[in-house]
């Protein structure tokens, strides 16, 4: 009697499961299910994740789709600004399956690829009437107030998410960005040229400016230190001023007999003027050479 | 009389049947053994198959009915464990290559190259022009054009949403294809916007920390709005001239630093001129100061010298005044370099003298000098 209740048991578990993999489909975090009966798809799209019962095919028939956030780009193709400029541009989308029995009819067999090539040619047309209605420097500018980057992408996205929600497509736009911004390869050389004219004024610039900025600098030195040298002259001057009028004090002393220090004063001027690489030329009237006028005349013998 | 005439009660089973049910009982008794332990091994895989373990370099999620177990990083499985989980339908191991760090690289803005290229330091030689289909670049503020990329390190911080949010549209596999492709977007988009707001030099030169930071403020703040459950890390920016102008780049960059280096001239020719001029000053008022020292000094020495000799001339003038004379004389004539006696004339008459007042000695005569 054990044996055989053993034995139910197992074979009940094996039914269970078998029972479980024919009547039940297992729908994922990640998925969104559409579930058809004979072949007719159901409204309700199956999107929490859960065990689900279904009866067997051909009777119901589960499809499967991505419900995550797919990455989309299109290509990086010319657009026209309203200030007619040729700008080049690359758009990446981040788009999920919203409504799966929706996306299931509209694209046969929810081919993922027919929704990306028709998402491809909405973000084409919208980038162009996008740029359009807008100048360069609303994408290139140094201002942040001028610039209107984020502007641009947002109307981008706006009318995909319009033309996708006018046309039920079973689509939604999560996030939309500008990927790739270029300029066509004829005006990169253009770019180029005006870039390098730039660096040669630049060039040019650094050199008379850096010579211009140091004779500044040395001339500016060279008058401080004339104010400095000027400054310290009249400072001397002030110096030796004060030392005469120091002297000066001691003038009564000489003023007990003017005859003696001016004859001193002329003794040490001629002291100091008569100092070295000088040449003294005199005759015997001069004293001390006066001696020589009493010496015996040298006179040649024959 | 019969040898088995005797009454009797014990029953005796058909002789037919005996044999052929005998065997098909035993056949069926063993043949369900057979599928008792058949059953029984059946469970026991289907139990032991429920084990399962995570690789040191992935991440493993259980989905109960679809749905992961656990929240947050929990959520995740690491390796070191060994795990069970019941069979599918029930149960669902997905295992997701992660590491703590994901690195990705955005090259929309570099000229095109390759890794063995990148490798080996070489790089293709540059055209006239750029090839939008080929080379990246990036425009500037002032509408010029530059190349940068970045690599920019992050980490999951939010897996069900990184996990289970993203995909990279080509299987319904678990990975982080869809994430890290929503992260590089992100960063190009961060290289494009922020290059539109800086201008050339600025970005290659002037303030190369505020556009990296321009460009990490920028990723973040996408990862944010668009939910990408990541959290960004470090970013590097490289960004260099075209190619095509590297030789002009490099000029400005040298006329830059000439500009620097006069100025550091110029600068410390200046700091020169101040020393000289203050050392002069300092010299020319201590020169006064000692000058004036001197000067006060010696006429005080003379004053005091010349109460001295007061009462001395007072005395006798003239003798005084030819004794001093004399004195002087004699230091004179030791000082006087030429000393030339003139004899007066026998008749009295004046002599004529001829002074040559350059006193520099005549310079000999040469075939150099003539």
């Amino acid at each position: 009697m054990k044996k055989n209740l053993i034995t139910i048991l197992i074979a009940a578990v094996l039914v269970v499961i078998f029972a479980l993999l024919l009547f039940t489909f297992q729908v994922r975090q990640s998925e969104v299910a559409v579930l058809t009966t004979f072949g007719k798809p159901a409204a309700n799209n199956i999107d929490q994740p859960n065990l689900y019962f279904k009866w067997p095919w051909p009777v119901q028939q589960v499809y499967r789709f991505d419900q995550r956030v797919q990455n989309f780009e299109d290509q990086f193709s010319p657009n026209y600004t309203k200030d007619n400029n040729i700008v080049l541009a690359s758009v990446y989308v981040g788009w999920r399956i919203s409504d799966a029995s929706r996306f299931f009819q509209v694209w046969r067999g929810g081919s993922v690829t027919a929704a990306q090539q028709q998402l491809e040619t909405m973000l084409r047309s919208a980038s162009l009437a996008v740029f359009g209605s807008h100048n360069l420097s609303d994408v290139v500018n140094p201002d942040p107030s001028q610039l209107k980057f984020e502007a641009v992408e947002n109307e981008i996205k706006a009318k995909v998410q319009q033309e996708l929600g006018a046309n039920n497509y079973g689509m939604s736009i999560e996030f939309l960005g500008i990927k790739k911004l270029g300029l066509p390869e004829s005006v990169t050389q253009t770019v180029f040229d005006r870039m390098k004219s730039e660096r040669q004024k630049y060039i040019s610039e650094a050199q008379f400016k850096g010579e211009a900025e140091a004779t500044k600098i040395r001339s500016a030195a060279e008058r401080q230190a004339a104010d400095v040298l000027a400054n310290a002259q009249a400072a001397a001057t002030q110096i030796e001023g004060s030392g005469v009028a120091e002297a000066a004090k001691t003038l009564s002393v000489f003023q007990q007999n003017p005859e003696l220090a001016i004859f001193q004063l002329q003794l040490k001027a001629l002291e100091n003027s008569l100092n070295q690489k000088s040449t003294l030329i005199f005759d015997e009237r001069q004293s001390p050479f006066s001696l020589f006028q009493n010496l015996p005349a040298n006179t040649p013998t024959k | 009389m019969s040898d088995h005439d005797h009454p009797h009660d014990h029953p005796h089973p058909p002789e037919t049947q005996d044999a052929g049910s005998q065997a098909l009982a035993e056949a069926l008794r063993s043949s369900f053994v057979i599928v008792k332990f058949a059953l029984a091994a059946l469970v026991v895989i289907i139990f032991a198959a429920g084990f399962f373990t995570v690789g040191p370099q992935e991440k493993a999620v259980i989905l109960r009915f679809g749905r992961p177990l656990g929240e947050g990083q929990k959520m995740l499985l690491s390796s070191g464990k060994l795990y069970w989980s019941f069979p599918y339908p029930i149960d669902e191991v997905v295992r997701i290559p992660i590491t703590e760090n994901q690195t990705v690289k955005s090259t929309i803005g570099w000229y095109a190259t390759t890794p063995e290229m990148e490798a080996a330091g070489t790089e293709p030689p540059p055209g006239p022009s750029l090839n939008p289909e080929r080379d990246g670049y990036v425009i500037t503020a002032d509408r010029n054009i530059v190349h940068t990329r970045a690599t920019v390190l992050y980490r999951i911080d939010d897996p069900r949403t990184a996990i289970f949010n993203f995909t990279s549209g080509t299987n319904q596999n678990f990975n982080l294809a869809g994430v890290s492709n929503a992260v590089l977007n992100a960063v190009n988009n961060a290289l494009i916007l922020t290059a539109v707001r800086f201008n050339v030099d600025d970005i290659l030169t002037r303030d190369v920390a505020g556009f990296q930071d321009a460009v990490k403020e920028r990723v973040a703040e996408l990862a944010e709005r668009e939910h990408l459950g990541v959290a960004i890390g470090d970013v590097q920016v490289q960004s260099i001239p075209p190619r095509q102008l590297k030789d002009v780049f490099a000029a400005v960059t040298t006329a830059r630093q000439n500009y620097d280096k006069l100025l550091n001239d110029a600068r410390s020719e200046e700091n020169r001129i101040l020393s000289q001029a203050g050392a002069d000053a300092a010299s020319i008022t201590n020169a006064a100061e000692s000058a004036r020292t001197r000067f006060v000094t010696g006429v005080e020495s003379d004053a005091n010298a010349f109460t001295e000799l007061l009462p001395k001339y007072a005395g006798n003038p003239n003798l005084f005044a030819q004794m001093e004379l004399a004195k002087a004389m004699t230091q004179i004539l030791t000082n006087v370099q030429d000393k030339i006696f003139l004899p007066q004339c026998a008749d009295g008459k004046p002599r004529e003298l001829r002074l040559q007042l350059n006193r520099e000695p005549p310079q000999p005569k040469s075939a150099a000098n003539p």
